[in-house]
């Protein structure tokens, strides 16, 4: 029999503490090694945001990426890239939209993305709208990705249409053709303070992608082909601007410049009204009775104004594969998830892939945003678009609140643009 | 000498900071506004005083200056007048401290607030002063939009902001009048507007100053409520020259250097006025 003291020594004890150490510590380290972090930085602040949440949370139990979300207005966070990404503390993804990409790619902001890695990550351009894929393209270089397509729409309030007696033989609503048809049919709505016919959710008066969607439709534009001058003063334009001017004060179907026509329609006081397809999901939630058409063509196009939402990589401080890796992962799953982001959110695909599926073609909403892929236009591809688009705010506002006629605003719209620095 | 060195010892943290966060940034502010800086532009020169003689030729900065101007004339008396006569009234009597509580109250909220609670009172579908409009009889405005009431709608919501504020300041001014000298006017049979005219007004000179040259300092920076409320329109009707300002250093292209040229401009209109004011009431505050 052993006569040795079976307790441990001091020395045995560290000796196996070592040893344990030694042996373990490599399988620890393996098991502990936190997958990829990334940040995000997005602008949706509204109901899209907590569908979003609920994806990334999805994504994140399934891969183990941990993206940590910063959400803000998107005016706030095109301020912030601009002024975080030089000083190296940009996001290593951010979602915007496809007007902002030739500015922050003129500034340096985004880092282009060669076709190889796109290919090798499985994109293909024929896999989506070509108005979608092209809007990530700036001189020749891919600086982003299409997620969705944000577009007008044209909502129809089913009570307050009903109460005008805007309904067919067929009892269905009548949906305006023309520009003459929206006038007579919106001053059938138009009495006391319920309106026939607003565009944009708030401020119609300075609402600029209804304008840009009007001069669309009437083959004009804000900056000419050649992008180097103005467009705004060619005939076409003043046609749009003379609308504009005339829709609350000639007309007297439209509400003030700024009143809030998502709570007017909301409230039974509106009864057409082309915005954004970001609110028919709010709609619903509020048990608003209301149908959905196509944008009408009030000029010579059947032009819909739309805004994908394009996934960039800001210019990171130093290159990190892991976190670029892990960010090309969430571009993937998200473009493979995209039938659940265009059914909650209520934001249609810029991939075609989930275009089929039938529960979105069986969503009448979205059936009819899917139906308008055709006449989709974006904003034209200049670092002076957005400037532009501020320049043009107050000037058309002057224009819908009788301010000023619409050829002396133009006139000076034109100058503020010519004079926007390069 | 000791004692000196140790009292600039406490204050070196402070002057450190305000070095840094003060003056700094108001030196390179200047040197901007010379230069043709712009976020994402590598390369900046400079370009002389062409940022100054832009804003010359600049026919929105002259909108906004001379909007900036009209809110300062505009608001300043009601802003003297409104809380002075509510300081009075609140001066003396048993509801004194719940009804300072009360009108102090809309001080407490942000601009923000204050300018969302506003936008929707004034909101011309479903905003309850046009509902209340319709329901008499009187025909609904859009405050906001038209540009005949739409800078008097943000004074409104100013001086309803404010009030609390200066209603405190001639509060604290009224209670350091002494008593008495009211007490020998009364005994020499003065009546209360003649006391008022005669010993509250000569004596609340140096709050009346304070209360003019803090308004007009703010009036001169007005944003906020602009901001919130009217987002500088219709047109550019309640353009101010902060928001001119704002939108060229972070909507339009990060013009910093222009920016800047602005800012100093603002900075020189504010001083002159400032100079004027204490030119004008100096000598008239001391009792």
């Amino acid at each position: 029999m052993d006569a040795r003291d079976p307790r441990v020594t001091r020395r045995g004890f560290l000796t196996g503490a070592v040893a344990a150490t030694v042996i373990l510590e490599p399988a620890r380290r393996t098991a502990a090694q936190p997958k990829a972090a990334i940040t995000y930085w997005n602008g949706l602040t509204g109901a899209d945001g907590k569908v979003m949440d609920e994806l990334i949370d999805r994504f994140t139990a399934e891969t183990g990426i941990r993206i940590e979300q910063q959400r803000l207005p998107w005016a706030d966070l095109y301020a912030k890239l601009q002024v975080s990404v030089p000083a190296g503390e940009g996001p290593d993804l951010a979602l915007i939209h496809t007007v902002e990409v030739p500015h922050f790619a003129n500034d340096g902001v985004l880092e282009p993305i060669d076709d190889a890695t796109v290919g090798g990550k499985g994109f293909r351009a024929e896999e989506y709208l070509p108005a979608t894929w092209q809007g990530g393209v700036f001189q020749g270089k891919r600086y982003s990705l299409p997620l969705d397509v944000p577009q007008h729409l044209l909502y129809m309030n089913v009570k307050v249409l009903r109460e005008a007696k805007l309904v067919g033989p067929d009892s269905r609503l009548k949906i305006p053709a023309s520009r003459d048809e929206l006038v007579t049919m919106a001053k059938q709505v138009a009495k006391g303070d319920t309106f026939g016919f607003a565009i944009g959710t708030v401020n119609p008066g300075k609402y600029t992608w209804g304008f840009h969607n009007l001069l669309w439709q009437n083959g004009a534009n804000i900056f000419a082909p050649d992008l180097k001058r103005p467009a705004v003063m060619d005939p076409a334009a003043l046609e749009v601007a003379e609308f504009w001017g005339a829709l609350a004060n000639q007309h007297k179907i439209a509400p003030p410049a700024n009143a809030n026509c998502r709570d007017a329609f909301t409230a039974g006081k509106l009864g057409y009204w082309i915005a954004g397809s970001w609110n028919f999901t709010g709609l619903r939630e509020a048990k608003v009775e209301f149908a959905v058409a196509p944008v009408p063509r009030l000029f010579k196009h059947a032009v819909v104004w739309s805004m994908p939402h394009q996934y960039s990589f800001p210019k990171p401080k130093t290159a990190d594969r892991a976190k670029r890796e892990a960010a090309w992962t969430h571009i993937r799953w998200m473009t493979d998830h995209v039938a659940e982001w265009t059914l909650r959110a209520g934001q249609v695909s810029a991939s075609r892939k989930a275009h089929g599926d039938p529960r979105i073609v069986g969503d009448p909403v979205l059936k009819t945003l899917l139906g308008q892929a055709g006449s989709w236009q974006v904003g034209q591809s200049t670092p002076k678009w957005v400037a532009a688009e501020n320049v043009t705010r107050p000037v058309i506002d002057s224009v819908y609140t009788g301010q000023r006629p619409a050829r002396a605003a133009m006139e000076d719209l034109a100058k503020q643009i010519t004079a926007l620095p390069d | 000498m000791r004692q000196t060195r140790t009292a600039y010892l406490f204050l070196a943290p402070g002057l450190a900071l305000f070095v840094v966060f003060r003056v700094y940034p108001l030196l390179e502010g200047l040197r901007l506004s010379f230069t043709n800086a712009r976020l994402g532009r590598a390369a900046v020169r400079y370009v002389g005083i062409a940022n100054y003689t832009r804003l010359l030729e600049d026919t929105r900065f002259h909108v906004s200056l001379a909007n900036t101007a009209f809110y300062t004339v505009a608001s300043t008396l009601p802003v003297l007048v409104i809380p002075l006569v509510l300081a009075l009234a609140l001066n003396r009597g048993a509801l004194r401290t719940v009804l300072r509580s009360v009108f102090f109250f809309p001080f407490t909220l942000s601009v923000v607030t204050v300018g969302l609670t506003w936008l929707w009172l004034l909101d011309p579908v479903v905003g309850p002063f046009n509902y209340y409009l319709r329901t008499a009889g009187l025909p609904a405005r859009s405050w906001l939009a038209d540009p005949a009431t739409a800078m008097w709608a943000i004074i409104a919501t100013t001086v309803w902001w404010v009030t609390g504020y200066y209603l405190v300041i001639y509060l604290a001014g009224l209670q350091d009048i002494p008593r008495e000298l009211y007490e020998a006017a009364a005994l020499d049979g003065a009546s209360g507007w003649r006391s008022f005219r005669s010993i509250t007004l000569p004596l609340l000179r140096p709050v009346l100053l304070f209360v003019v040259v803090t308004h007009i300092i703010g009036s001169f920076q007005l944003f906020g409520q602009v901001f919130v409320l009217t987002g500088g329109g219709p047109g550019d009707a309640t353009r101010t020259v902060v928001q001119h300002l704002y939108e060229a250093a972070f909507q339009n292209f990060f013009q910093f250097g222009a920016a800047s040229a602005m800012a100093w401009a603002l900075f020189a209109v504010i001083l002159l006025f400032s100079i004027f004011q204490f030119r004008l009431l100096r000598g008239h505050t001391e009792y």
